[in-house]
């Protein structure tokens, strides 16, 4: 799919500070998956190569799901604190 | 019952401290002899004593969460070769930041967006190249990491891709093309990120940035296989 050239994937630096917007192009384009995708595709990757990736990251999304979960119930608190002057 | 004789008195003379003030120096003999005469552990109470007593060495908040902050692993930005910090979009006015429909016609210096010069830059795990371009796609100039100077491993560093980018910017400029530039990265690779810094540094007037990596989501033609070291 081409993107709409200088519409698409693009920043405008704000007040002359070009880093600041080259930080947050290469931050959203990670987030967004391009530059794993981009690595990816660089050399091929054989399908038990694949099977192995998916199944890891599924795992690891299962995993860190019910981790966070379980790490926000635990922190659903409202009591006196228990170790006062610890900071 | 365990008597850890070496750490008792070492640790109950923190304590004691505590309890003494300021006024008593609790150090060497001393601590040991009002360590005797009050310690759990070791003193004449000790017999009615069964159970052991362990106490930790008070620390900050602070000294835990910087060594927990350390020992976790670097999170990856995807780009290689560059360090980012994360930027705080909260603060952002996002009208600013991204185009919209009338970008293109937003005047820049006196020219509108869409007939900017537009400078390519693209930036290979070797080399790192940037071309100035008319916006209708004519080249003005062209200048590489090999053209500086730099030969084989050298090209395919930040340094050189800063070094390329400064040079393109002063030459431009000495040829009178001062106009503001929008800038058109291709790739991955270490030259990404400093190619830019370099335009800017050496006087190019940087307007947007634009990434038009070739990536491709769909099955695509089968690509190498990889290498094996």
């Amino acid at each position: 799919m081409r993107h709409a050239s200088f519409i698409a994937r693009t920043v405008l630096v704000q007040n002359g500070n070009v880093e600041q917007a080259v930080r947050l192009i290469n931050r959203i384009m990670g987030r967004e998956g391009f530059l794993e995708q981009y690595r990816l595709t660089r050399y091929y990757e054989k399908p038990f190569q694949t099977r192995r990736r998916i199944n890891y990251t599924k795992c690891k999304a299962i995993y860190n799901e019910d981790m966070d979960r379980k790490i926000e119930f635990l922190l659903r608190k409202n009591r006196v604190e228990p170790f006062p002057g610890y900071c | 019952m365990l008597r850890q004789a070496i750490l008792v008195p070492r640790i109950f003379s923190f304590l004691e401290r505590s309890v003494l003030g300021s006024g008593e120096r609790a150090g060497g003999l001393l601590a040991q002899e009002t360590c005797k005469a009050t310690c759990l552990l070791c003193g004449p109470q000790s017999s009615s004593i069964k159970r052991p007593l362990h106490t930790t060495v008070p620390r900050s908040k602070a000294e835990d969460r910087k060594e927990m902050l350390a020992s976790m692993p670097k999170k990856d930005e995807g780009t290689e070769g560059e360090k980012t910090i994360d930027v705080d979009l909260l603060s952002k006015r996002f009208e600013d930041i991204f185009p919209d429909e009338n970008t293109p016609s937003r005047l820049f210096d006196g020219i509108p967006y869409s007939q900017l010069n537009i400078c390519d830059i693209k930036a290979t795990k070797n080399n790192t190249i940037i071309s100035l371009n008319d916006h209708k796609g004519k080249a003005l100039m062209l200048r590489s990491c090999g053209m500086e100077g730099f030969k084989n491993t050298r090209q395919g560093t930040n340094i050189a891709a800063q070094a390329t980018g400064i040079s393109l910017a002063m030459r431009a400029i000495a040829k009178g093309f001062k106009d503001p530039v929008r800038v058109r990265v291709s790739g991955i690779g270490p030259g990404r990120m400093s190619a830019i810094k370099g335009l800017s540094m050496g006087g190019m007037n940087v307007v947007s940035i634009t990434d038009s990596t070739r990536v491709s989501f769909a099955p695509t033609a089968r690509a190498r296989k990889q290498r094996r070291l």
